[in-house]
């Protein structure tokens, strides 16, 4: 018997609980058919969510998954060009026609979907980013030049999460886009996640007992997010996702944390996300996400 | 004597790349253990830590690298900064306020050294005295600033605790910057 999970049709945070209720117990017992055929758009953080799925379910050793591409020629160029397709094909069995993927010029793609495995890894990110972030966040974002380097900061803070907590690799993807429907502004998108041990495993040894009954995949969000504590006893630990929502404040910008069953984020007065959710459908590891607005000409 | 190390040519070495960005705990802590080698095997008491090679300094390498060497050095070496864009002065800043620590830091174009970090309001105005005017002891700060010479004295002590003058008999110096 097959598990088939459709990938929502504008697959972004908004829809991923969805998708990650496809899933229902984690790992499914059955074979996984991923369907992405009526998908029409996927932000970073959708992309990388399906390869976290794909990853899971390699290291949980099920059976290679089976993924049908999106129909859309635009959409499958798209998810091309991002890198997608390369390491999609090492996790799951592709059904349909991929197209090659070539850059060509400057592109919304900042960062294609890059696995991060190590430190090394984060270097190499970093690195990369560094020319094309100077034109999309200045020109484009109207941020301050010294915006280029802070923003490299937060994202090799948020890549080495994977390395130092989740116990397995995951990828980050990073992406300029217009958000029409929410903010009418172009953003960019930082997409982190990982199918390792979330951050309630992680934290559990050190926290746990000092919330008692209240410890969950929720309060563990909390206690990183909003307390910044970290598993490590170094008292220098824990200052990554605190520069990061300080930055995040001075830019009106927007950071989620999904684990396990529970999303906690800082919500800009634009948007109009609930700050916790929890009792989500269970996903592996953690995804985390970033979004730099354009700034408005007054806060220019 | 002054023994300047430069950070950029540490990075290098640690990542075997040439990368600019001093990034990652690893990356920190292998170029803060070649810090600490090259200390060992020399003879001058302070360290000029040269940064203007390096393009982005995150928060873990702040840490790992500025925050650690002041914890691990502090009773042997004094430790200055250079070469720092206004950027490496933001996360290094954040760090040393976040363990209580201060260094000092010689900004880009000047020769006198200020202060990053956790430091008082009367340790920040009497390391500018006596970087501005030269050696002092207790009873010439206090005069200048108009304070008690008690005051003085908790300030400069403030300074010397963190290793930011340096008392030779009755008298606190500048660090050396060159």
């Amino acid at each position: 018997m097959t598990r088939v999970i459709e990938v929502p049709t504008h697959f972004d945070d908004r829809s991923f609980d969805a998708f990650a209720a496809g899933f229902g117990d984690w790992p499914p017992p059955e074979k996984v058919l991923v369907d992405a055929r009526a998908t029409q758009w996927a932000s970073p953080y959708g992309l990388i969510g399906i390869l976290t799925a794909g990853q899971a379910l390699a290291e949980a050793k099920r059976e290679k998954p089976l993924l049908t591409v999106p129909t859309n020629d635009e959409v499958k160029r798209y998810w091309a060009r991002a890198g997608f397709f390369h390491h999609a094909s090492e996790l799951f069995e592709l059904h349909g026609k991929v197209p090659r993927s070539g850059a060509t010029g400057p592109s919304d793609v900042l960062l294609d979907v890059t696995p991060v495995r190590a430190s090394e890894d984060v270097h190499g990110v970093v690195h990369k980013i560094s020319e094309g972030a100077s034109r999309i966040l200045h020109g484009e974002l109207g941020l301050e030049m010294k915006a280029t380097l802070r923003f490299s900061m937060a994202l090799s803070e948020a890549c080495q999460n994977i390395v130092e907590h989740a116990g397995t690799s995951g990828w980050v993807a990073v992406q300029a886009y217009t958000f029409r429907r929410r903010l009418g502004r172009r953003v960019v998108v930082i997409a982190v996640s990982d199918a390792g041990v979330g951050f309630r495993r992680s934290l559990e040894s050190a926290h746990a007992k000092r919330f008692g009954e209240r410890w969950g995949d929720g309060a563990a969000l909390e206690a990183a997010l909003i307390q910044n504590v970290s598993r490590f006893r170094d008292p220098g630990r824990g200052q990554g996702l605190a520069f990061i929502k300080r930055f995040l404040d001075q830019w009106e910008g927007k950071i989620s944390i999904r684990s396990g069953t529970a999303r906690l984020s800082i919500v800009p007065a634009w948007d109009e996300d609930v700050p916790m959710s929890d009792h989500l459908p269970l996903f592996p590891g953690a995804q985390v996400q970033i979004i730099i607005p354009a700034q408005e000409a007054k806060t220019r | 004597m002054i023994q300047t190390i430069r950070i950029g040519l540490l990075l290098r070495e640690a990542v075997a790349a040439p990368y600019r960005n001093l990034v990652t705990r690893p990356t920190g802590a292998a170029v803060r253990t070649r810090i600490e080698a090259t200390l060992a095997d020399s003879n001058c008491l302070t360290a000029l830590l040269d940064f203007s090679d390096i393009e982005l300094v995150d928060l873990s390498c702040a840490d790992e690298v500025v925050a650690k060497l002041l914890l691990t050095v502090q009773t042997a070496y004094f430790v200055v900064l250079q070469g720092l864009r206004e950027d490496h002065h933001e996360a290094i800043e954040h760090v040393l306020t976040h363990h209580r620590l201060a260094v000092a830091a010689v900004p880009p174009g000047c020769r006198a050294p200020r202060l990053l970090g956790w430091a008082g309001t009367d340790a920040r105005e009497a390391f500018t005295c006596i970087t501005e005017q030269g050696p002092l002891d207790v009873t010439a700060l206090a005069r200048g600033l108009g304070w008690p010479v008690s005051r003085g004295r908790e300030a400069l002590g403030d300074l010397a605790l963190h290793r930011l003058v340096r008392p030779i008999g009755e008298l606190y110096y500048p660090l050396q910057t060159a």
